[in-house]
């Protein structure tokens, strides 16, 4: 059980902080040092999550910028090369910066937690691992102020341009490596957490799907980050250094990055939606008051999408000349995909199925996911196939169909996750009308942003443009208004957690959805210190079972 | 165990472990590397038409060369371009092998007839050597192979860029060319 009763965890800039644990290395840090030094887990998961946050709005802000740009025909903001530099930090920005980064705080945050761990196995890497952020963040805001601006060839950093830009593209490739080195030392410490450090009784396939996923998310993102390093350190060398990986001129070959690239790729898009999975997994059970479907297909559906992932890399490829058996291979493979990812939905309308159901905000956010993030899904499937992709490829219907898996999908869930754990972050409720507000704005004006892309897309748009043909003109007004709109509503949002975070509503009880895992035992908001002694045996199974997991 | 003893093989544990990641995690990076030698070998290995330095040189007018080959409706004979693709610099030679079968069991009397998709290009690449130049006669299930030597005329326009050169196989006596126009 929890031993220590420390009041409140400060979640804001921690000016006033109740420092009366006793902690061995924390009852002297006050103040910045709190955070600098930080080495517990919750406050770092809080960093994580509020560096995301932060780095959510200026990737927002960038897509607002491209929004702008494309709300008519003809030029009216921007030059074309700062145009193109805006989508590539945009895509930067949020996959490296937000999404994932979030959702290691939630892992740091949740996984000791719900496993009955009083930490993350290494608390000193883990303040490294977070502490890297910042720098490689800063790294890439400098790189729009150097001569030549910023990188801006795409997210995908293809050569031959990124062998032409000016520093922009060392600054992004220096940032790269260090959010690739935060992130493997981040999985590390996730892995063996979950591996080592569960409580007595929780055996790996009673863990919660939440662990699960983050399991295999972090394995996924040992095997590729080291491999997206190496192919923008090729790039460094090719720039600097008189290598020819990708310089035709010396034998080399551009497309050669490309395969090295999405071998890193397609797994990070699953790097992306698995703890996603993760956390709906967690949610929807809750609140249709019902155990989880089809667990054991759950955990193996998840291990099949991350095998399969290594397997898929070139339907990004399909317009660059393979040969015809590998365009079958990879097309049929993708195709593979979908099945465990069906199963999935499947377990979870299981789940939901004839549940006693309510809708809080985190089950709005929930069942939003399983529908828009399906749509996703579908795309995908109809860009699997490669003479309909050939067509599509890098077109807005692309554009259309990663935003409903990452932006409906990934941070729908990452909504959903912050206002389920919010009561016991800060133990404070949020107020139930603001997140429902919330989720409602949210979901229509992201359809109005992203649907009609899939018509831009059909029609021959092709992305990455700052200028497009006047019949492109209406669609791509809509999707405009639509995407400030959706901006506006992440204002509110914030608005919603610095209300709970100062108590606006009230109190929130230990357990306030009635859920039977681990997290919820101890009192909210969460000590500092939890599960220093492990959860006794007899709680760990009273959740199990009411799980059926037990 | 005491707690303390408890701690401690579980920090052994966990450091064990997070060595073996950290080594998995190297050899990513090697693999990453690894990528680059495989590709080559694998494009190779499937003829695949891969970016060529010749063609990235603008100093020297570049011409890239595809090869297609066509077969008589019922003519019993193949022929393939060992490398389909092949790119060529002005003043340059360019040579090509190509497979030739008679998928028949009896002997076989062929003729290949060439031509140039641009037809201008065909100023610009002189064939040298070819078995499009003589009648060929394969024996029963004979499987040859055969070349064909070409040269970049030195004043080749760099704007041309790309060439196809098709050959067309038909049997002997229904050459509907009569002499072959090499
Ligand atoms: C049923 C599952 C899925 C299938 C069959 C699928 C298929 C595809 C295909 C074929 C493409 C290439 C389109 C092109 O460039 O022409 C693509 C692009 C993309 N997909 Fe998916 N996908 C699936 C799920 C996902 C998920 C879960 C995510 C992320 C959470 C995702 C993120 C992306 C991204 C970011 C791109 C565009 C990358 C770029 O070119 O910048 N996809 N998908
Ligand atoms: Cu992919």
């Amino acid at each position: 059980m929890s031993t220590t009763a420390n009041p409140t965890i400060d979640l804001g800039a921690g000016h006033h902080d109740h420092a009366h644990d006793h902690d061995h290395d924390h009852h002297t840090l006050t103040g910045w040092r709190r955070w600098v030094y930080a080495t517990n887990h919750k406050d770092i998961g809080t960093l994580y999550l509020w560096f995301s946050f932060a780095m959510f709005i200026t990737g927002g802000l960038m897509a607002l910028g491209i929004r702008a740009e494309l709300f008519t025909p003809g030029l009216q903001f921007w030059q074309p090369e700062f145009f193109n530099q805006l989508t590539t930090l945009h895509g930067v920005i949020m996959v490296f910066g937000a999404i994932m980064p979030a959702f290691t705080g939630l892992a740091n945050w949740m996984l000791p937690l719900m496993l009955g761990a009083p930490d993350m196995a290494f608390a000193r890497m883990n303040n490294w691992s977070f502490w890297l952020l910042p720098p490689a963040a800063l790294l890439l805001i400098i790189s729009l102020f150097v001569p030549g601006g910023a990188a801006a060839g795409g997210w995908t950093l293809y050569p031959p341009l990124s062998l032409q830009f000016g520093m922009g593209m060392d600054l992004a490739i220096f940032a790269i490596h260090l959010l690739g080195i935060s992130s493997i030392m981040g999985s590390i410490n996730i892995i063996t957490t979950i591996l080592n450090m569960r409580a007595p009784g929780m055996t790996l396939m009673k863990m919660p799907m939440f662990a699960w996923t983050a399991l295999i998310t972090n394995y996924l993102l040992v095997a590729v980050a080291p491999v997206l390093a190496g192919a923008v350190t090729m790039l460094l060398t090719d720039r600097h250094f008189g290598t020819h990986f990708f310089k035709a001129v010396g034998g080399g070959d551009p497309v050669l990055f490309q395969h090295i690239f999405w071998f890193f790729g397609h797994p990070e898009v699953y790097i992306m939606a698995l703890p996603a999975f993760g956390v709906v997994s967690q949610i929807i059970p809750t609140f249709a008051r019902k155990p989880l479907f089809g667990y054991h297909s759950m955990v193996y559906a998840t291990a099949s999408i991350a095998i399969l992932s290594f397997m898929v890399w070139a339907h990004h490829m399909f317009s660059v000349g393979m040969p015809a058996t590998a365009q079958l291979f990879f097309m049929f493979m993708t195709m593979l995909i979908a099945v465990p990812t069906g199963v999935k939905v499947f377990n979870w309308i299981a789940t939901m199925w004839q549940g006693s159901m309510s809708f809080e905000t985190p089950m709005l956010f929930a069942v939003g996911f399983v529908c828009l993030f399906t749509v996703g899904g579908f795309s995908g499937l109809v860009l699997s196939i490669a003479p309909v992709d050939t067509q599509m490829h890098d077109t807005y219907y692309v554009v259309a169909h990663f935003h409903y898996v990452l932006v409906a999908g990934a941070l729908f869930s990452l909504f959903g996750a912050v206002y389920y754990w919010l009561p016991k972050w800060t133990g404070n409720m949020y107020s139930e009308r603001a997140g429902k507000f919330h989720f409602w704005w949210s979901m229509v004006w992201f359809n109005v942003t992203f649907f009609p892309m899939h018509f831009l897309g059909l029609a021959g748009m092709p992305r990455r443009i700052p200028d497009y043909p006047l019949q492109f003109t209406d669609f791509n007004a809509i999707a405009s208004v639509g995407a400030f709109c959706f901006g506006l509503g992440q204002l509110f949002f914030l608005y919603n957690v610095i209300h709970t975070i100062r108590g606006g509503v009230g109190k929130a009880p230990a357990n306030p959805w009635d859920s039977p895992t681990l997290e919820w035992e101890v009192p909210s908001p969460a000590p500092h210190h939890t599960w220093e002694t492990p959860p006794d045996e007899a709680l760990v199974k009273k959740g199990l079972a009411a799980q059926a997991l037990e | 165990m005491t707690a303390a003893t408890l701690a401690l093989t579980q920090q052994r544990a966990n450091r064990r472990l997070a060595i073996k990641l950290a080594v998995v995690a190297a050899l990513m990076v090697g693999f990453a590397y690894g990528m680059v030698p495989f590709y080559n070998v694998f494009c190779e290995a499937l003829g695949v038409d891969r970016a060529r330095p010749e063609l990235a040189d603008t100093h020297a007018a570049a011409m890239r060369v595809e090869f297609d080959s066509n077969v008589a409706a019922g003519l019993p004979a193949r022929l393939t371009a060992l490398e389909p693709v092949t790119a060529g610099r002005a003043g340059g030679l360019i040579k090509a092998k190509f497979r030739l079968e008679n998928l028949s069991d009896a002997p076989l009397g062929i003729r290949a007839v060439p031509s140039y998709a641009p037809e201008r290009a065909g100023r610009f690449l002189q064939k040298l050597e070819c078995f499009c130049f003589n009648a060929l006669t394969l024996a029963p299930r004979e499987t040859r192979e055969v070349t064909v030597v070409l040269l970049v005329e030195a004043d080749m326009p760099p704007e041309l860029g790309a060439v196809t050169l098709s050959y067309m196989l038909y049997p002997l006596e229904e050459n509907p060319h009569g002499e072959g126009k090499a």
